[in-house]
């Protein structure tokens, strides 16, 4: 039997496959596709995808549209892409696009379209200090004379620095906006049961999903600088920020966690995946398999009978991922599979997969990552 | 607990069911008034401004508000500006995030603030009086929480989920009074037009519609697009020891700054 194993020449109809510089993906005989390779070649077709688009405009822009926004951890989410996208569709030739960054910014946002990027790296979210960034936003929209300004419409802060523009600067407004377009905003009426719509306003708190931020264009994402930026007038802050609290990790909700690591069925030792948590200082999550086999609660069920969860960093181990469990994880950031099979549905989710034994992957990630920690390398180290 | 000579008030809309349209009191606000019952106890004042025949106004008595002060506006009248002038000598108010009435845009309790002229704290999670003002517990996402120590007077606007727990009593109800109060008839001030939108209700429900770039493709690329699956998914790792996936994995947390280390 083992001699006939050996014999046949047997094709993986899964085995690994290279992405073309056009994206497309292939199998090449006698190749197999390597990690190193497939991430550059993914690369360089979005890079190509993004050169291929145009310039919005060529134009002299003689007025601008403001998007402005919080960045988290040095990047956009998706929300706050939506407001710039939506300055930028909603821009005419000659009208530019201005997003102004509250904290550090470590990308491109070129291809969000935004031709003009102003970053005010000290508002960064983790403080508190409303009357200052009020100052500071409206001296970019004064000294701009922005025709319209878009901000998301989120917990994080930026819903209630726009409320306080607002408040404080005499334009039409409208929040919670769920539609827009050239002429005219859209709320939902009374909780939903209707639809109301004026016409577009000079503020706009757009909720999330209201604009699609893939555009086939893209901005010159031009950068203020700092010299540029005028200076942003002293404004008293009459509360104390206390901090933010040391939290503990298991007292956060799934629903509002950061960080997931998760356990599928593939997770045969669950105090391992609870380890590997614990110093990632993730929440613990499970597929619906693993706490039908006890190994969790029910209440850290993820999926479409258990929780949804919008954590930048999820996990799955062990987890194959079913549509019933991809749907609680449709908002989460950046997904690593780690499970035996390449051709589990989590792959296609996946930002990363690891294909290994969850057991001895997760071991060798806690020391690992205990090895970092204790010499706190950088990232170039490795 | 709480210092004798600090007034507090909290602000209440009317509130109506989402799908049945059936007159209740407003969620958030209910949290709200839960939240200004432990810091005001038996001295907090209640304030709706509308009219006092508001059927959901009753429901807030249920949840525990002995007195419920109803300031008559008219029908398109802003209530910012009297209620602004109603509470001057409040130390502290209390609004709830948003109304289920009508846009529920959350600016009530910002236009409030500004027309008073005193500063506010948002997402209010929990707070507690201190001897020079109030400390505050705020909700911020992803599971973190900030403090913040803030003077008095002041606008606490109470986040949907503080913890609160709400014990409908019909008894309460029944012995609770709704008692108006003549608002003074407030010039208008500012221009009317910015202070809130003027909203047309579309007569059919429907779902938004998302602003999508207009693209201008060929023939060629449309029927490309629709035939040709972009690669989905991201990197794949295979070989290696699990000593080095557990490294692909580290490397990836970093370059993403998901982690410190
Ligand atoms: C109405 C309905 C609602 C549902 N709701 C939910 C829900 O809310 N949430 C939910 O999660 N599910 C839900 N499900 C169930 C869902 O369809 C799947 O059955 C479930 O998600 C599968 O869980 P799993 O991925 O952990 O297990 P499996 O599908 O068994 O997958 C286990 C994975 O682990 C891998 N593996 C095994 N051993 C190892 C190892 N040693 N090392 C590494 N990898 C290994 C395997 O390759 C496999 O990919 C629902 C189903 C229905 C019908
Ligand atoms: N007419 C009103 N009377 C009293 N409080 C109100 C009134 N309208 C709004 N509020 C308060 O302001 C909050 C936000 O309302 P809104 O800005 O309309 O979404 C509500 O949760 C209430 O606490």
């Amino acid at each position: 039997m083992s001699d006939i194993k050996r014999n046949i020449k047997r094709v993986d109809p899964r085995r690994p496959f290279g992405i073309t510089p056009a994206g497309l993906r292939r199998i090449v005989l006698g190749e197999t596709g390597v990690v190193a390779s497939d991430a550059a070649s993914a690369k360089a077709a979005d890079k190509a995808k993004d050169k291929d688009k145009p310039l919005r405009s060529t134009e002299a822009f003689t007025q601008w549209h403001m998007a402005i926004m919080r960045s988290d951890r040095g990047r956009l989410d998706e929300h706050a892409r939506q407001a710039i996208a939506a300055a930028v569709i909603l821009a005419r030739p000659r009208t530019g696009v201005i997003a102004v960054v509250l904290g550090d910014l470590n990308e491109n946002l070129a291809a969000l379209g935004a031709d003009r990027v102003a970053v005010l790296p000290e508002f960064e979210s983790s403080r508190f200090q409303p009357e200052r960034e009020l100052a500071a936003v409206e001296v970019m929209i004064a000294a701009y004379e922005a025709v319209h300004v878009f901000i998301p419409d989120n917990a994080a802060g930026d819903g209630d620095l726009g409320r306080r523009l607002i408040a404080a600067q005499h334009g039409s407004w409208a929040a919670h906006v769920s539609e827009i377009d050239a002429r005219h905003v859209s709320v939902s009426w009374s909780g939903g049961a209707q639809v109301a719509q004026t016409k577009l306003p000079r503020f706009v708190l757009l909720d999330a999903g209201a604009v699609d931020a893939d555009l086939p264009f893209v901005g010159a994402a031009e950068l203020i600088g700092s010299d540029e930026i005028p200076t942003i007038p002293e404004a008293v802050s009459t509360c104390r920020d206390l901090g933010l609290e040391a939290n503990d990790v298991n007292e956060i909700a799934l629903e509002e966690a950061d960080f997931i690591v998760s356990a599928g069925s593939g997770v045969r030792n669950v105090a391992t995946l609870q380890a590997l948590a614990a110093t990632l200082g993730a929440v613990v999550g499970a597929s619906r398999v693993a706490v039908d086999d006890g190994m969790l609660p029910r209440d850290r069920q993820i999926g479409a009978t258990g929780k949804t969860v919008s954590a930048s960093a999820y996990i799955a181990v062990g987890i194959s991922g079913a549509v019933q469990h991809l749907q609680g994880i449709k908002n989460c950031r950046h997904v690593i599979a780690l499970n035996r099979d390449s051709g589990a549905p989590i792959v296609k989710r996946a930002d990363l997969t690891v294909i290994g034994d969850a057991e001895d992957v997760m071991q060798a990630l806690i020391t690992r990552i205990a090895q970092a920690r204790a010499q706190r390398e950088g990232p170039e180290a490795t | 607990m709480s210092t004798p000579s600090l007034s507090i008030a909290v602000l209440v809309s009317a509130g109506r069911h989402p799908v049945s349209g059936i007159a209740r009191a407003c969620r958030g606000d209910a949290v709200a008034l839960a939240l200004a019952r432990k810091l005001g106890g038996d001295r907090l004042r209640v304030i709706h401004a509308g009219k006092a025949e508001e059927p959901s106004i009753r429901d807030y008595l249920a949840l525990g508000a002995g007195r419920v002060e109803v300031l008559s506006t008219s029908d398109g009248q802003d209530p910012a500006q009297p209620l602004a002038a109603h509470l001057k000598d409040v130390g502290v108010i209390l609004t709830g995030s948003r109304a289920e009435v009508g846009a529920g845009s959350g600016m009530f309790p910002y236009r409030l603030a500004h027309a008073m002229g005193r500063p506010l704290v948002g997402n209010v999670l929990d707070a507690r009086i201190d001897e020079d003002g109030v400390t505050v517990r705020q909700f911020l996402p992803k599971g973190r929480r900030r403090g913040i120590a803030a003077p008095v007077p002041i606008v606490l606007v109470v986040h949907p989920m503080a913890p609160a727990q709400l014990k409908y009593a019909h008894a309460r109800r029944v012995a609770g009074r709704v008692e108006a109060v003549s608002g003074f008839a407030a010039p208008e001030l500012g221009d009317a037009s910015a202070s809130v939108p003027a909203w047309s209700i579309d007569p059919a429900p429907r779902r938004p519609v998302r602003l999508k770039a207009q693209e201008n493709k060929t023939g060629h690329a449309r029927l490309q697009s629709a035939i040709v699956f972009e690669a989905k998914g991201g990197t794949v790792a295979f070989d290696g020891s699990s000593v080095d996936k557990a490294q692909i994995m580290l490397n990836y947390l970093r370059e993403h700054r998901l982690v410190d280390f």
